[in-house]
């Protein structure tokens, strides 16, 4: 005879696993997986599985969180390259900086929505930039353009296909131009041109940023 | 006589883990939630585990093992828990920080 | 007996429903380490209902090696949130 209080904790198990499968955000999902390694534990020991409930306990609260936290951490994010002097010059406050920093926070609000981080990498002159990004260390590019148009100061230059359309559809304030550049080191012009073109010449590496 | 006096601490138990997480569903700060979890909870495991130990007196090193451990590591946890979370609510108040956790739920 | 372990698995289910409502990541945390302590407390109780030592002892194993792993996880969270 199995008493009735077993059902209902193990009933509180697939209760948690689909609460972690229809989380969206990643880390909250991750903070859901230490939940559903607790209660496995005590299913496991409600039914008299002791060594197994304390294999459980260890891996899936301590060691899967902590190496999918870092997993998460180190690859939902956007590495955009920008010159030194623009991240020197926010600090001096000429009113050319200002618009900078406004841009990055526009940046930073957008990919939040798809729960990635945007973090700057600054290199000393463009040439160096536009090499990082030819030698696929960044993602995107941010400096400002030489053609110096009023409203659109700076030249955001992207290549994967996947964060142009994110940039593409949600960067409201229109600050910078946005620019595609395939794999192929032949910059494409504009908006203009699909990005659709461009995306089965790097469909592998597209993948590392999809979020 | 001992039964009833464990029944009534593990009862005393299970009221202050009910009090302390009915303020996890209020709409007040996360430090003041922390505070009446942390200590609802220590209080009341340890309240739960001394009945349990009047019941079984044969398992006395064990309980008293778990007791001590409880009360060490949920006082610890409690502070760590609270410096973490203030310090990046603090930092959250720069614009220019990136927040995972606090403008994507808004 | 079975009473009592039915209301533990009433008062667990409050954190449950706290972190389906899904506020904040620190609100999530809390729901686990409220969730963390009872599932402990409850296999000890579980341990001392059937009479079993080896469950009692995972239990106190899980109750102090579990916290551990809770801390770090709260670190690289506040890390992430800094940088």
């Amino acid at each position: 005879m199995i008493d009735s209080y077993v059902y209902v904790i193990t009933a509180l198990l697939p209760l948690v696993s689909c609460m972690l499968i229809f989380q969206v955000n990643p880390y909250h999902a991750l903070v859901i997986r230490g939940i559903l390694g607790a209660v496995t534990a005590l299913t496991y020991t409600v039914l008299g599985a002791a060594d197994v409930a304390l294999t459980e306990a260890l891996v899936g609260t301590l060691l899967a969180v902590v190496l999918y936290t870092v997993a998460v951490r180190s690859s939902m994010v956007l590495r955009l390259g920008v010159l030194k002097s623009a991240i020197a010059g926010g600090e001096a406050g000429d009113p050319q900086p200002v618009s900078f920093k406004q841009l990055t926070t526009d940046l930073q609000t957008v990919f939040s929505n798809h729960h990635m981080r945007v973090e700057l990498v600054p290199y000393p002159n463009r040439e160096e930039l536009h090499q990082a990004l030819v030698d696929k260390e960044i993602h995107a590019t941010c400096h400002s353009s030489e053609t110096c148009t009023d409203h659109q100061p700076y030249d955001i230059t992207i290549r994967l296909p996947r964060l142009y359309d994110i940039l593409r559809a949600e960067l409201a304030s229109s600050t910078a131009h946005l620019t595609y550049m395939s794999s192929s080191d032949s910059v494409s012009a504009h908006s203009s041109i699909h990005p659709s073109i461009h995306s089965s010449v790097h469909s592998s590496e597209s993948e590392e940023a999809h979020p | 006589m001992i039964n009833v006096l464990s029944y009534l601490c593990i009862g005393v138990g299970l009221i202050f883990w009910f009090w302390g997480t009915s303020f996890l569903l209020g709409q007040r700060s996360v430090l003041f939630k922390l505070h009446n979890l942390s200590v609802s909870d220590t209080l009341g495991s340890i309240s739960i585990i001394f009945g349990l130990l009047l019941q079984r007196p044969r398992e006395v090193p064990l309980l008293i093992l778990a007791i001590l451990s409880l009360a060490l590591w949920n006082t610890m946890l409690g502070y760590v828990l609270a410096y973490c979370s203030s310090s990046s609510a603090s930092s959250s108040i720069t614009p220019s920080n990136t927040h995972y956790g606090r403008h994507d739920d808004r | 007996m079975n009473l009592i372990l039915i209301g533990m698995i009433l008062a667990l289910l409050i954190p449950l429903y706290e972190v389906w409502k899904d506020d904040d990541i620190w609100q999530t945390m809390l729901a686990f380490s409220s969730v963390s302590t009872k599932t402990a407390v409850m296999i000890l109780f579980i341990s001392v209902l059937r009479d079993d030592w080896m469950i009692g002892v995972v239990g106190v194993i899980i109750l102090s090696v579990g916290n551990a792993g809770f801390m770090l996880l709260a670190h690289i969270l506040k890390r992430m949130g800094d940088t």
